[in-house]
């Protein structure tokens, strides 16, 4: 069974936001709603001893994810394959999920008196693309795949590399992973 | 293929010079997508923000579609839509009278970094008569080019990165600006542990990433640069069968290094002794290893040529030049039809080259220098560059002349990719120099401040609707060709039309034997004699040529220097009666040698810098991407901030003695308490357009900070001065915020 995730190479990741514009162009999202933006963290340090980088912060597809246990509607749901979406015909717009979301992957989209997310590309992936976050980024500092393929990168960095969750210790088990970057990098 | 079918065209994004390669989806001679080609044997794939606004760009509502001319006063802002016909009809018209009058030279034209077909430009200018060609090169690579070439035959821009050791960033951000670069930079490092290096003031993408970052003082490269020669020269770590055998001049150069030590050059750099020779360890140590060239070093103004001499040095006397995993001194393309061969070069006779503006104070990039090195890669290449770019006009001095007259009045300015009001140093005095112009074209995607004054605005095909070639302009021995995706929409054009169209009309013809460009891309390349009948064929199943690398050329051809070896000490310069070796100039704004000017300006100015997702003065009106970045932003250090009373956020003047600016504060860390960095190329096309607002040029426009005058300016390379600067800077007051 595919479960899909993702890592995140912060030492690879340079902040450019193509990411973030492939996201918003490739998802037709309106002006100023961002599924995946890039937050830099830093500088650390003080002058001239110092350090920064980059978290791109998707939704991250959590194995428990408390967005759609708290959805009233039954709108917020997740597919066996692990993506969590949200049924925009059942969608109040009551914005719970956006409260219980522990990473802010969620945003109301105020025109259509929806809640929005980034979905993985679940419309494309399907068909042998990559999400467009993923394809876009010329330091391949997206890693997006099938973490139960043994064979596959994802599956590689996870188990081999130990790429690390987000706040687990919140007991979602967040499928998209980051590679931090060490020794001042 | 059936029309209404789903096509894939390989173009190549042109919004900056790393063209990368695009896979544009074409439905019934519509776009419909883009996405990265991950064939392309440089981007593999990769498409940062700009390309991804490619279509938002292409269907624009405010691009210029139409030829327009002036109906109003210049700067009105009133247009009459006309034909190309009466376009080209009228403007060939004066140009002929300027040229009946008063001399060919009087018409000049500027043009924007690349986007064009340079030698097109070149082309028609050479046959009508002009050298008054430019583009923003002395500010740009082309010091550098033309140094180095001067030095060791070629300029080594091409890194053999799969086999180095160590690779410099100096004064380049490739993770801002040249991003498929940067991956290679990650994978060699994960690879092969390849060392980064990064001379840069500011903490930049590129420096977060680093081994070691010397952050210096804006503008003092040459000092640096100096200090590692004399590291490696005195603590032996220089290549001695190189230097023995391969270098002319190296007793001289050992005797002119030995007062700049890593301690002289401590308080000028602002980087310590030890940190300085920690970088010229690295990178003598780990051999072989690259130095990248940074647009930064070539816009220091008086002492470019110093710093750019002294760094090009650096690779001399390690060796790492044309050796595997070094700097490569790839020579011109041997088997395709270069930029230059289509200039037309000979065809401008003495007597107009002399009269190329600015070619008596500037020689190195324009006829004296460039017929020296022409001559000289001839004898041992076979061929030369490109004259465009490496043999221009002085941007600053041709707009001198519209102002003094001296020494003759220029009449017509032709423009295209380029907007003159916030690419030359000193905007205010480009805008009154402008107002002196009798005809001025602006060819152009969009109205910009510099449009606005124009008397003719024509409209521009964008990279979905022109075929590209990627050379290098003809310096790189590789060529990556890449097809229109479409038709130009409404009745845009490409600059060669334009070039075309005025050649016609200036009894130019049978120059000019090409109907589409195409056509004459096709002709260049046909050489490489690849199984393809046309250019769009040979896009489609050849797409590339690389040559196999040849290492130590040298050995077989000799380097193209009047000696024939790598020139420690440069006949070529001395002969053009510059410095054969690198001497330290200090800033223009000298806090050492003007304490009074110093107090005045208490910090250090880097006068516009590049960043995402910008290139230049473009993209302003792209909304997805200035939801990123609305305003320019001024980085400082939070404790002079704090000394200034400013917070994060506030609104600040920025002033040098030339003149002030705008920009929001933006306090990290990430720069010396010292240092100020404001951005580059700002203006606002949601703003009034009209005179004399102009879409608010003045407002935030980092170029009103600086200066073009002589004095200022590299005697060799033409440099202009937008690092270290002396400024000052403090809150905006309450009536003068936007």
């Amino acid at each position: 069974m595919t479960r899909w995730a993702m890592v995140n190479d912060l030492r690879r990741c340079v902040g450019c936001q193509s990411c973030t514009i492939a996201c918003q162009v490739g998802n037709n999202l309106p002006l100023g709603m961002f599924w995946n933006l890039v937050t830099t963290v830093g500088p650390i340090g003080k002058y001239p001893t110092l350090g920064y980088y980059h978290i791109p912060r998707p939704c991250f597809h959590c194995a428990n994810p408390p967005c759609v246990s708290c959805c009233p509607t039954g709108a917020s749901y997740q597919r066996e394959d692990g993506i969590v979406l949200v049924d925009q015909d059942k969608c109040i717009g009551c914005k719970a999920c956006v409260m219980s979301c522990p990473y802010g992957a969620r945003t109301p989209n105020r025109e259509l008196g929806v809640v929005q997310k980034c979905t993985f590309c679940a419309d494309i992936i399907g068909q042998g693309k990559e999400p467009y976050c993923v394809s876009t980024c010329h330091q391949r500092a997206r890693i997006f795949g099938d973490l139960n393929d043994s064979k596959g990168e994802v599956f590689r960095l996870v188990y081999e590399v130990n790429a690390t969750q987000l706040m687990p210790e919140l007991g979602t088990d967040p499928h998209v992973y980051y590679l931090f970057p060490h020794g001042g990098r | 293929m059936a029309e209404n079918m789903e096509q894939i065209r390989k173009s190549a994004c042109f919004f900056c010079h790393q063209n990368c390669g695009m896979l544009v989806h074409v439905k019934e001679g519509e776009v419909i997508a883009n996405q990265g080609d991950p064939d392309h044997p440089l981007s593999r794939g990769g498409m940062c923000a700009r390309g991804q606004i490619a279509l938002k760009h292409h269907k624009h509502p405010a691009r210029v579609n139409y030829p327009l001319k002036r109906a109003g006063q210049r700067g009105e802002g009133r247009w009459e839509q006309i034909t190309w016909e009466q376009a080209f009809d009228e403007i060939a018209c004066k140009l002929a009278k300027f040229r009946e009058e008063s001399g060919a030279e009087t018409v000049c034209s500027a043009g924007g970094t690349h986007r064009t077909d340079d030698w097109a430009r070149r082309r028609f200018m050479n046959l009508f008569g002009s050298p008054n060609v430019f583009h923003t090169s002395h500010v740009c690579w082309i010091p550098t080019f033309m140094i180095e070439t001067a030095i060791y035959g070629w300029c080594a821009f091409d890194l053999d990165l799969p086999q180095s050791k160590c690779v410099v960033l100096w004064g380049h951000n490739p993770g801002s600006s040249y991003l498929p670069e940067m991956r290679s930079l990650f994978d060699m490092r994960d690879l092969n542990g390849t060392k980064i290096i990064v001379i840069d003031p500011r903490l930049t993408e590129s420096a977060a990433k680093a081994d070691l970052w010397l952050p210096l003082r804006p503008g003092t490269d040459a000092a640096l640069a100096l200090a590692w020669l004399n590291v490696i020269i005195y603590e032996g770590l220089y290549n001695q069968t190189f230097v023995e055998n391969c270098c002319f001049g190296w007793d001289k150069l050992v005797q002119h290094m030995r007062p700049y030590t890593p301690e002289w050059a401590a308080p000028i750099t602002w980087i310590d002794a030890k940190k300085i020779r920690a970088g010229a360890h690295m990178y003598a140590t780990n051999r072989p290893g690259n130095i990248q060239w940074g647009v930064a070093v070539d816009q220091i103004g008086k002492g470019a040529s110093a710093a750019i001499h002294a760094r090009a040095l650096l690779r001399a006397v390690t060796g790492n030049l044309d050796a595997p995993g070094s700097d490569l001194l790839c020579g011109p393309n041997q088997r395709m039809i270069t930029d230059e061969e289509m200039e037309c070069n000979e065809q401008i006779p003495e007597e107009k080259r002399a009269k190329q503006l600015g070619s008596n104070r500037y020689k190195l990039v324009a006829w004296p220098g460039y017929n020296k090195i022409a001559e000289l890669t001839k004898r041992v290449w076979g061929k030369a560059p490109p004259a465009e770019w490496m043999c221009e006009a002085h941007g600053p001095s041709v707009f001198e002349a519209l102002l003094t007259g001296q020494p003759y009045k220029p009449r017509a300015l032709l423009v295209l990719a380029n907007n003159p009001l916030l690419a030359y140093p000193d905007a205010k005095k480009v805008y009154r120099a402008l107002q002196e112009v009798e005809l001025l074209t602006v060819m152009d995607y969009w109205l910009t401040p510099t449009a606005m004054l124009a008397d003719y605005v024509l409209p521009a095909a964008d990279w979905l609707e022109r075929p590209t070639i990627t050379s290098t302009y003809g310096c790189s021995d590789f060529v990556i060709a890449s097809q229109r995706a479409v038709q130009p929409l409404y009745e845009r054009r490409t600059d060669f039309e334009f070039w075309k169209g005025l050649a016609e009309r200036l009894n130019q013809k049978e120059f000019w034997p090409w109907i589409t460009l195409e056509e004459a891309y096709f002709d260049r390349l046909r050489p490489l004699g690849y199984p393809a009948n046309n250019y769009d064929e040979f896009v489609e199943k050849i797409r590339y040529d690389f040559p196999p690398r040849e290492y130590y050329k040298y050995g077989r051809i000799g380097f193209a220097t009047p000696s024939g070896l790598v020139e420690l000490y440069s006949q070529t310069l001395e002969e053009l009666g510059y410095d054969p070796m690198p001497t330290y100039v200090g800033l223009i704004d000298n806090r050492e040698e003007d304490s009074e000017l110093a107090k005045q300006f208490p910090l250090t100015l880097i006068a516009g810098s590049g960043f995402m997702p910008y290139y230049h003065s473009e993209h302003r009106q792209i909304k997805q991407l200035r939801f990123m970045r609305h305003q320019p932003r001024v980085q400082m250090n939070p404790e002079i901030a704090h000394e200034l009373g400013i917070n994060d956020g506030d609104w600040v003047w920025i002033e040098t003695q030339r003149g002030r600016i705008k920009h929001v504060a933006e306090l990290t860390q990430g720069v010396h308490p010292r240092t100020v960095c404001t951005e580059r190329g700002w203006w606002f096309p949601e703003r009034k357009g009209e005179e004399p607002d102009l879409y608010g040029v003045w407002q935030c426009n980092s170029n009103v900070l600086t200066s073009g005058a002589p004095e200022f300016c590299d005697p060799m390379s033409g440099s202009w001065a937008n690092r270290g600067l002396l400024c000052r800077v403090y809150k905006v007051e309450k009536e003068n915020l936007p």
